[in-house]
């Protein structure tokens, strides 16, 4: 079959994205940023609890909220589908191939093999596009890679239908139909809405605001939760990962949601979102700091109190800018 | 910016040799075109010190380089680094 016509981008995190180029290609004019912000992306959660073996955070809403609160928030139709059967999963995507239908799929992103060794990790929630196939393989987008590739069949298969934490279950989504004016000013309204209640107003003490103030507190606590230095030297290196390398466009997406901001303050013509919008990539570049102050101090074996005390200064700073910012950015909306 | 292409990729290595602190190294040994991450290169460059260059590129030239991603393929070689300058800044000479 011909491959879809489809215009690969590199992007920054895959299911925005991903969700952002499948609907440029349905012809729905909305960057990844703006998917982020419209869909209430930007989050901060601190956890210790049974199920992690030790604290960790994220600085993102939950896999999957992104695609939903776009489908709701912009009137976009979207299919999606999981599977216990391989044969079923494959049958299904060449079918809408067939249709001319670009195809998201989750995959573990380890089984990427086009990607350098040195990248691929288990992680089982990956988005990638197949936008057609070649004998026994298929022609795959992904956002984090300059140009589109082939992946065999069977390759696919295992990236499709790995095991484990949130395991792909050979999940698929694509657009079924866009809306033909879509309202963004209200979509971008009520993301900016749901961020401030996000980051806020909800009530549980290691979410939003408080997440960060709790990761700021908790912090110099870590030593006593690692197995020795080399163990919390990895942990305090991976802030860094956390914040940097996970597809986040850099400072756990607070850059992308300060982007979000300015693309807004166009749209809505209002220069007090553009004046947030550079707050916002302010407290970015802070945030970056950190990742920086981590990733040295891991690096080094610097991880005495005093350093440790720094870094949870550094994050406090940052808890206290976060609740000033969205404070503020609620007298907006 | 009035420095010519030749100057920039100079000046980018000097500015990465300062900011990690690599004194065993001088700018001349460093191929333009050579791959800057990865064990074996002359600098073999890791993740961290991406984020030590990113922010010395965005102090030095008022240029932003948030997503990793992209980061991760500007980043390259001095020849993608400066190629990414002079399109973000004009250069003249």
């Amino acid at each position: 079959m011909n491959p879809i016509a489809y215009d690969h981008k590199m992007a920054a995190h895959c299911e925005t994205g991903t969700v952002a180029a499948l609907l440029n290609h349905s012809g729905m004019e909305i960057t990844e940023p703006m998917v982020f912000g419209i869909a209430g992306g930007i989050f901060f959660g601190y956890f210790k609890t049974a199920q992690f073996t030790f604290p960790t955070f994220i600085v993102r809403s939950k896999p999957g909220q992104i695609r939903k609160n776009i489908e709701k928030l912009l009137g976009v139709k979207m299919g999606s589908s999981t599977f216990k059967d391989p044969v079923k999963a494959e049958a299904e995507l060449d079918n809408l191939l067939d249709e001319g239908i670009p195809v998201a799929v989750q995959v573990d992103f380890f089984y990427m093999d086009y990607l350098p060794a040195w990248q691929r990790v288990h992680i089982n929630v990956h988005f990638v596009t197949i936008i057609g196939r070649n004998g026994n393989k298929y022609l795959l987008s992904d956002i984090y890679y300059p140009k589109v590739v082939e992946i065999e069949k069977d390759t696919l298969r295992k990236g499709r239908f790995a095991g484990g934490s949130m395991a792909p279950n050979g999940f698929m989504f694509y657009i079924k139909s866009i809306p033909p004016k879509p309202d963004y000013e209200k979509a971008i309204r009520k993301g900016i809405k749901k961020a401030i209640f996000n980051m806020l107003k909800i009530p549980i003490p290691f979410l939003g605001v408080k997440g960060i103030e709790m990761f700021s507190r908790k912090i110099t606590d870590w030593p006593k939760y690692a197995r020795d230095e080399e163990h919390l030297s990895h942990e305090i290196m991976k802030i860094n990962v956390l914040l940097e390398d996970q597809g986040t466009g850099g400072a756990g997406f607070r850059f992308m949601f300060a982007t979000f901001l300015r693309q807004a303050s166009e749209i809505l013509k209002d220069n007090d979102l553009f004046e947030m919008s550079k707050r916002m990539m302010a407290i970015g570049d802070g945030w970056r700091e950190i990742s920086l102050h981590a990733a040295r101090i891991g690096k080094k074996r610097e991880l005495g109190p005093e350093k440790l005390k720094e870094l949870s200064d550094m994050i406090r700073s940052r808890a206290e800018a976060e609740k000033e910012f969205f404070t503020d950015l609620k007298k907006l909306v | 910016m009035n420095i010519t292409v030749d100057e920039l990729k100079h000046e980018i290595k000097v500015l990465i040799l300062d900011t990690l602190k690599i004194t065993d190294i001088k700018p001349v040994d460093i191929d333009n075109a050579e791959p800057l991450f990865g064990a074996g290169n002359t600098i073999g460059l890791d993740s961290i010190d991406a984020i030590e260059i990113i922010m010395a590129l965005q102090k030095k030239y008022d240029v932003r380089l948030d997503d990793q991603n992209l980061a991760r393929v500007i980043l390259t070689s001095i020849n993608t680094i400066a190629e990414f300058i002079t399109k973000e800044k004009g250069l003249t000479g």
